[in-house]
């Protein structure tokens, strides 16, 4: 199902001005996190909080309930230890401990879709799974937990090593995308072929949906590779506009953020073969500069050759993105080109940057993650 | 019949401080059955022995006159190796290891060399030994191809996080006693370096559980003066992965009856 979105300004001067490379302030411009990376100083010392978990002196239990009393939810218990998916079934969100206590919103959302999915598919482990992956040194483990409480976060594996390098124990468990605040981090998760973004907060958060979760992509050097990008960048308008007309039947290749959405799609079908599909608590858009007559077509045909369902797909022919993602309010919007990721997050989208492709040989050298 | 021999080209330790390690030739070196050299190749515990080393070199360096360091004694239980003891000898010196004392003993009797070295943790390849030297109350670890292939830079000691909860069958086990205070000591140790570029790296995996047993692992290990560098909860997620990436040199059953690995 895809709507075509017609926007008035498809001027030539418009497209060319929106097709540049940005040449913007480098990854950690306003929007991103200053602080180091470690997580909310405010809680550190509270004690946990009490509706969440029946604690003993150890040794622990062997059964444990969780009832928030946030949603009245309740984790599914096993003999052993609480019900948690085999990390290859599920769709595996790996998140840095500055990521995880400032989307509180988003995993709340995907919680939504998990409580969905229990109640159709009671014996599944297609959920989603949230990882905490930092390189927090375990010193700060007993206060990082006692935070995740206090938030009533509802997120049960972590992996904290100590100074060395998070990126291994992302393929250990199979993960579906990496969110970090360190774009160095990003990288090395995106050339070991690892989905990943560079989280940007905006100041003002607009509101989004608790009961959808909507994740919102740029089409090239996102979902497709640069290839279009490249030409773009070498020769000219024209010439991509005539690149893409020729090429109209081929496949574009895929980019980094492909399987992600392959991800998505397979849940949002467990929906629809429920006949859930007007009321599926997943929703997907693709949000691209292409135009709707002419570029996009080759998206679109990509899309579909692959078997990818994108619930909307908003052709901008060059306009502004802000506008629209403040129309669709995603929980999050990936893009990779500054530009587009600091113009959402003006808009009060929380926006990813995706550190792929030729967008980013243009820009200035990213600054190093900060100091731990 | 148990005869001790000391290295002498290496400094004793200071008897009432350090902390015995004993190792069996067996896992030190690698004896084939035509070994004509004179030296023998290196054994799964290598990397191991190195690491202890390190540890040494690096609190000597923090203090010259510090005296709670690893102690390694090397015990020789094979009787093959036994006729060959001094090639055990010229092996150790030639690889420039840090082995204070070589016992040579039987099958039957190395527990005694265990007793009379006052050694806090054994390391063998031997399943039988492991069983042996346990029930007597000495910590004692079953290494295997896995330890071969961990870094010699730092020594990595994991603990594991999950419990059993069983009716109180009387009195603690030997060995929990004796590898509780085992960690402390290594916990001491630990203490010597700052949170980062230490040789003595603690390592706590919580399989089962969720964050709850991995807090009340980390709480628990605090409070026996452990504190813990890395942490892993696994929530049911498959270990030998992790495992693969953590490396950690042996695990130390530090007072919980660990679910199977």
């Amino acid at each position: 199902m895809v709507k075509m979105s017609l926007d008035p300004v498809q001027v030539m001067s418009g497209q060319v001005k929106e097709l540049k490379v940005a040449t913007s302030s480098n990854g950690d411009s306003r929007g991103s996190w200053e602080e180091k990376e470690e997580f909310d100083q405010d809680h550190l010392a509270s004690p946990p909080s009490q509706n969440q978990h029946i604690t003993t002196a150890l040794p622990s239990l062997v059964h444990m309930e969780y009832t928030s009393k946030v949603t009245g939810r309740r984790a599914r218990k096993v003999e052993g230890g609480v019900f948690f998916p085999k990390p290859e079934n599920a769709v595996t969100v790996a998140v840095s401990s500055r990521v995880l206590f400032r989307t509180e919103r988003e995993q709340k959302a995907l919680e939504t879709v998990n409580a969905r999915l229990r109640e159709l598919y009671p014996q599944s482990e297609e959920l989603f799974d949230i990882v905490l992956v930092t390189y927090n040194h375990a010193h700060v483990g007993i206060r990082l937990i006692n935070t995740i409480n206090h938030h009533n976060l509802f997120i049960e594996r972590f992996c904290m090593t100590g100074g060395s390098s998070p990126i291994g124990y992302l393929k250990a468990w199979h993960t579906n995308l990496y969110l970090s605040a360190d774009s160095e981090k990003v990288r090395e998760a995106l050339a070991e072929g690892i989905a990943a973004a560079t989280m940007f907060m905006p100041e003002k958060l607009t509101e989004v949906s608790e009961s959808q979760l909507r994740v919102a992509f740029d089409g090239d050097a996102v979902l497709f590779s640069d290839e279009s990008e490249r030409i773009f960048k070498a020769h000219g308008l024209d010439k991509f506009f005539e690149h893409e007309k020729d090429n109209e039947d081929t496949l574009l290749d895929h980019g980094p953020l492909k399987g992600f959405l392959e991800a998505l799609g397979k849940l949002q079908k467990k929906f629809y073969a429920k006949g859930q599909r007007l009321d599926c608590p997943i929703r997907t858009y693709l949000v691209t500069a292409r135009s709707a007559a002419s570029s996009g077509i080759r998206a679109l045909k990509t899309l579909r050759a692959w078997g990818l369902e994108i619930d909307e797909a908003l052709f901008l022919a060059g306009a502004p993105k802000g506008p629209m993602l403040e129309k669709i309010r995603p929980h999050i919007y990936f893009d990779d080109q500054m530009f587009h990721v600091e113009g959402a997050a003006e808009m009060g989208t929380i926006a990813a940057h995706v550190p792929y492709g030729i967008a980013q040989k243009h820009n200035p050298k990213q600054k190093t993650s900060v100091a731990k | 019949m148990v005869s001790t021999i000391q290295n002498t080209d290496v400094k004793q330790k200071d008897a009432d401080h350090a902390v015995v390690v004993a190792i069996t030739s067996h896992a030190a070196f690698e004896s084939g059955a035509d070994d004509g050299d004179e030296v023998y190749r290196e054994g799964v515990a290598f990397p191991l022995l190195q690491a202890l080393q390190k540890v040494n070199e690096r609190l000597l360096e923090e203090n010259p006159a510090e005296s709670l360091l690893f102690d390694v004694i090397l015990i020789t239980t094979d009787s093959q190796q036994q006729q060959q003891s001094s090639r055990v000898i010229s092996s150790t010196r030639h690889y420039g290891l840090e082995v204070s004392r070589f016992c040579f003993s039987s099958e039957e009797d190395f527990i005694e060399s265990l007793q009379k070295n006052n050694v806090k943790l054994f390391l063998t390849t031997d399943t039988n030994e492991v069983t042996q030297a346990s029930q007597t109350g000495v910590v004692s670890v079953l290494l295997d191809q896995q330890t071969a292939v961990c870094p010699s830079e730092q020594l990595r000691v994991m603990f594991c996080g999950d419990a059993v909860i069983r009716p109180d069958t009387g009195p603690m086990p030997l060995t929990r006693q004796a590898a509780q205070s085992f960690s402390t000591q290594l916990g001491e140790m630990r203490q010597k370096f700052g949170m980062f570029d230490s040789p003595l790296s603690f390592i706590l995996v919580t399989s089962h559980g969720g964050r709850e047993s991995c807090r009340g692992a980390l709480q628990m290990l605090r409070s026996r003066g452990v504190s813990v560098d890395e942490a892993y909860c696994l929530a049911g997620a498959p270990r030998g992965p992790m495992l693969s990436l953590v490396q950690p040199h042996f695990l130390l059953r530090d007072g919980y009856s660990s679910l199977e690995e």
